[in-house]
């Protein structure tokens, strides 16, 4: 059952850089940053301003849902012949989130209109099961929340269940929006980068939050036999180190990444590209590196990460990001690393500042790490 | 070797808390992952059979982190600002973190939110499919008042575990045993009986 | 004004919810964090919070704290020299 190949059959993604997978397509071409600052964070009890948000309205109370719907909808716009071969029974949803409809919980303790739907959004399992229903997937629903490292562990879900036969295409969706409560809780950990984060950079001192609504969908390569793009390998691990800070030498993340290329039957050299996590903390940039350089060596395949331009999508990242790495490889060229002036000492030589064209990706790697020790790696390759 | 096992089961609530004897750090974390990590104590494994980066575990919070973010968010004005310590544990798979911490478990894990029904299934495909030489699966109900004023659900407070590994044990897992709640109360009814 | 010591440990046992262990058993001049009472970088920022709620000290760099730190004593004597009168 697990030479089942699963292949991705169309994406969908509404974040920082606009609405629409050409619109992403062209931000990653011209390397922009949809990174601004923002009014609504502009108060001393926030650390930062600036962060990545989606052209959506600031008074919707459920933005968690408009998002992830604008997402999806464009996914099964564009998987519209594939699916229609598929019965409702046989197609599943995974849904991604760490916050799900926090907006809500702001609203209700502060005595401001909250539609009961926007409400019962609070509950991340019930915005997956409402999604469903509401875009024809009547197959096995799941909604994980594995920190920051959900939207990987999703994709990889979404593959199983299709391996499983349990479901014959599957919507993997990611969702998290921009939220008082999350800048307030990055605030708290002292994690913002006042000037808007710079990934692997020099000066990097933080993050900056982002929000988006992002849709994958996955589908049995005997339904989608055009299309060119398969989910070849996954691997997690925990670093069982510390709640909120990586594992110093990147074991855990080097675990990962070998499991995945093991599962994907592949050696480090036949790895083209790597996405990187690419928080913009110093943490995480430098674990990150150190994990890279245990797995590959002093030569490792070119590098670069999207957080300069999209901001940290949390739960909603690792679909968004996977999406990334699918525009890369279906127009062949590898993403640069927005923002970034100065590579830091220990960064990787192969790191990417600007974009690369008319290459021929045909394996990629993508990484992410969470709070809470996670770390997960997911292998896509191209026919 | 097909067959996949239980090897023990435990059922916790509030009340087991106070007599918890699980470090200085344990008043820290909030009141899931406190649940859930007594419940994966209370299975008693010993992990040194195991290799350490071979046990995954997979976690279901049926209310997400929703009463840790309804404590987070209350405290938001309070001078010098919300809880840094709160806010690492507003995600559902804190617990998970913990429990890695703890035990020291580097393998592959999962965290869902909503009912347990797919977790010894998920567990168990772990293992299959060779990610994984054993799992700590666990169901988390974590309900404070607060919590259950915003969303749907009862005021609960309590958490199961049951360890599932490959080859032999207390009992075998097949595949319809879905109900983790149930499973768990007939493994200890059938334990204290016999 | 200095702060007594015995009190600052039980705001910090208090604050960062140590189990099993009173101001008595702590020393004075044992480090903080890494070994002594191994607190950590999340223990860290709880402190800073705690500062300012109940001593009205506002630390705007994390950077600036870390000497005082280093156990209760240096922390109380940090608080006796910043704590607005």
């Amino acid at each position: 059952m697990r030479e089942t190949e699963v292949v991705i059959a169309g994406c969908g993604a509404i974040s920082a850089v606009g609405c629409g997978i050409e619109t992403l397509r062209d931000a990653l071409k011209k390397n922009s940053s949809g990174l601004r600052p923002l009014e609504k964070f502009s108060s001393p009890r926030f650390q930062s301003n600036v962060a990545g948000a989606a052209p959506r309205n600031f008074d919707d109370d459920n933005p968690a849902w408009s998002l992830a719907t604008e997402a999806l909808q464009q996914a099964r716009e564009s998987a519209q012949k594939i699916l229609a071969e598929i019965p409702a029974g046989r197609i599943g949803l995974v849904l991604s989130t760490t916050k799900a409809n926090i907006e809500a919980l702001e609203r209700i303790s502060e005595n401001r209109p909250c539609s009961e739907t926007a409400r019962r959004h609070l509950q991340a399992n019930l915005l997956a099961a409402d999604l469903a229903a509401a875009h024809g997937a009547r197959g096995p629903v799941q909604t994980i929340s594995v920190a920051c490292v959900s939207g990987l562990i999703a994709v990889q879900q979404g593959a199983k269940l299709i391996q499983r036969g349990e479901a014959d295409a599957v919507f993997v969706v990611g969702v998290d929006c921009l939220s008082e409560f999350v800048v307030a809780g990055f605030t708290a950990l002292k994690a913002l980068d006042p000037l808007g984060c710079r990934p692997f950079d020099a000066a990097r001192c933080g993050l900056s939050p982002g929000e988006a609504g992002a849709a994958i969908v996955l589908a049995r390569k005997d339904f989608a036999a055009d299309s060119t793009i398969k989910i070849r390998g996954f691997g997690g691990s925990n670093d069982a180190n510390h709640l909120t800070g990586p594992s110093r030498d990147g074991s855990g993340l080097a675990q990962a990444i070998r499991v995945a290329l093991k599962s994907a039957k592949l050696s480090p050299q036949e790895i083209d590209f790597v996405h990187a996590h690419g928080t913009g903390t110093s943490y995480n940039d430098a674990m990150e590196s150190l994990a890279l350089k245990t797995v590959f060596g002093e030569t490792s395949p070119p590098v670069s990460g999207s957080k300069g331009m999209l901001g940290h999508t949390l739960g909603a990242a690792g679909v968004l990001e996977t999406i990334c790495c699918v525009l890369a490889m279906q127009n062949n060229f590898l993403p640069g690393t927005p923002r970034l002036q100065t590579p830091a000492d220990g960064a990787p030589k192969s790191l990417l500042r600007e974009p690369k064209f008319g290459l021929r990706v045909k394996n990629v790697l993508k990484l992410n790490t969470g709070f809470g020790g996670m770390n997960g790696a997911l292998i896509l390759s191209h026919e | 070797m097909n067959k996949i096992s239980i090897a023990a089961a435990s059922i916790v609530t509030e009340a087991d808390l106070p007599s918890a004897r699980l470090g200085q750090r344990f008043g820290r974390l909030d009141l899931q992952s406190q649940l859930a990590l007594l419940a994966v104590a209370s299975l008693k494994i010993n992990f040194d059979e195991f290799a350490r980066d071979r046990i995954g575990i997979c976690l279901a919070a049926s209310a997400g982190s929703l009463s840790t973010d309804v404590n987070f968010w209350n405290g938001r004005n309070g001078i010098g600002g919300p809880s840094p310590t709160l806010f690492a544990y507003t995600l559902p798979s804190a617990a998970v973190g913990e429990i890695a911490i703890h035990f020291h478990l580097t393998g592959p894990d999962l965290c869902f939110v909503g009912d347990d029904k797919n977790l010894l299934a998920e567990a168990a495909d772990f293992i299959r499919r060779g990610d994984a030489d054993g799992c700590v699966c666990v169901f988390c109900e974590a309900v404070t008042a607060g919590c259950a004023e915003m969303i749907s659900l009862p005021q609960t407070a309590t958490a199961g575990a049951i360890f599932l590994k490959r080859g032999g044990g207390l009992r075998e897992w097949r595949e319809f045993d879905r109900d983790m709640k149930a499973l768990c109360a007939l493994i200890l009814q059938s334990k204290s009986a016999g | 004004m200095q702060i007594s010591t015995h009190e600052l440990k039980s705001k910090i046992i208090e604050s960062l919810k140590l189990q099993d262990i009173t101001p008595e058993q702590i020393d004075d001049d044992a480090p903080l964090f890494g070994t002594g009472l191994g607190l950590d970088s999340i223990d860290a920022l709880e402190l800073v919070v705690l500062l300012e709620k109940d001593y009205g000290i506002v630390i705007k760099d994390i950077e600036e704290g870390r000497p005082a730190f280093r156990s209760v004593q240096t922390l109380a004597d940090f608080i006796a020299a910043k704590r607005p009168q």
